[in-house]
């Protein structure tokens, strides 16, 4: 009986695997040092020249983080990226993973470093 | 003795089979209804519906989607590289579900006939099933900001990702 309420417990545990949007900075943190809202701001709205598609993170996600974006190509509607918006960005670090490789490669043609992937986190969990 | 022509017997009985008759027409898919097979679990909606529509594989025959996944490093000009297994794995239903896998049903099979075997078409809007399917579509719609590109069908066909693409389910957005 123990054993079967404990695999229950450990199941109804199994979807909170989601992460607070805090706790993937805090991870990013930890491999980075300090993170700086306002160094993630100059990264979201820079302008970038090596990019293909889009030439800056705000060329789909807007210069507003809270609004709905559009993919600058196919037009797809794109939800708003800061978490205050958009319940379930940050939350799943192997998401938020995916996602700067594919972007940082697409608007930088590089990948981002753990310092520039923490001060971006810090900026859109700093917007209310 | 001759029983007069109405009984309430009778009479119940045609009620309920008039009944019976319409419900299963209301039931029955609208002709112009087109559902496509989708594959199951969430992994092709993810993985190819963030940056697009994640279009019904029937939409274009398996040549098409073998040659797609094959040249994902440079996807219409952007890197949308993925893990080998789960790139096998979306190949593998894009196959299944195809616009010439052996159960397609009557419209993929239309699809298919309009697209020239020797050809393996990457853009769906240029097949001639969506050309002639959309040819009453004034440029200026297209044009639309929310719309943009005939690739972008769930600005109006709003359960695509669910592989429905029905008239009757269209919202043209202003």
């Amino acid at each position: 009986m123990k054993r079967l309420v404990a695999m229950i417990a450990l199941l109804a545990t199994q979807p909170a695997a989601a992460e607070t949007p805090q706790q993937i900075l805090d991870a990013l943190v930890a491999q980075a040092g300090p993170a700086s809202a306002a160094r993630g701001e100059q990264l979201y709205r820079a302008k970038s020249a090596a990019g293909k598609t889009a030439n800056a993170c705000t060329a789909c996600h807007t210069d507003n983080a809270k609004a709905a974006g559009q993919h600058v190509k196919t037009h797809k509607a794109i939800d708003p990226l800061a978490p205050v918006a958009q319940k379930d960005r940050f939350t799943d670090p192997a998401k938020v993973e995916k996602w700067f490789k594919r972007n940082c490669q697409e608007v930088l043609a590089r990948a981002c470093t753990p310092q520039e992937k923490a001060d971006f986190t810090a900026y859109m969990i700093s917007i209310k | 003795m001759e029983t007069s022509g109405i009984t309430w017997k009778n009479l119940s009985t045609l009620i309920l089979a008039v009944g019976a008759t319409a419900f299963a027409i209301s039931q029955a898919p609208a002709n112009d209804e087109a559902i496509f097979p989708m594959p199951a679990g969430k992994t092709y909606v993810e993985e190819c519906g963030s940056c697009h529509t994640a279009f019904a594989p029937g939409l274009l025959p398996a040549r098409s989607w073998r040659r797609m996944m094959g040249e994902l490093a440079n996807h219409f000009g952007e890197d949308a590289s993925l893990e080998e297994p789960r790139r096998l794995a979306i190949l593998k239903d894009l196959e299944t579900l195809a616009s010439d896998s052996p159960q397609a049903n009557m419209r993929m099979r239309r699809i298919n006939g309009a697209i020239p075997a020797n050809t393996a078409p990457q853009r769906i809007a240029d097949t001639g099933y969506f050309k002639y399917m959309h040819d009453e579509v004034p440029k200026h719609i297209w044009q639309r900001k929310k719309i943009g590109t005939p690739g972008n069908c769930i600005a109006c066909h709003t359960r695509a990702n669910e592989g429905r693409y029905g008239e009757r389910e269209v919202r043209i957005p202003q």
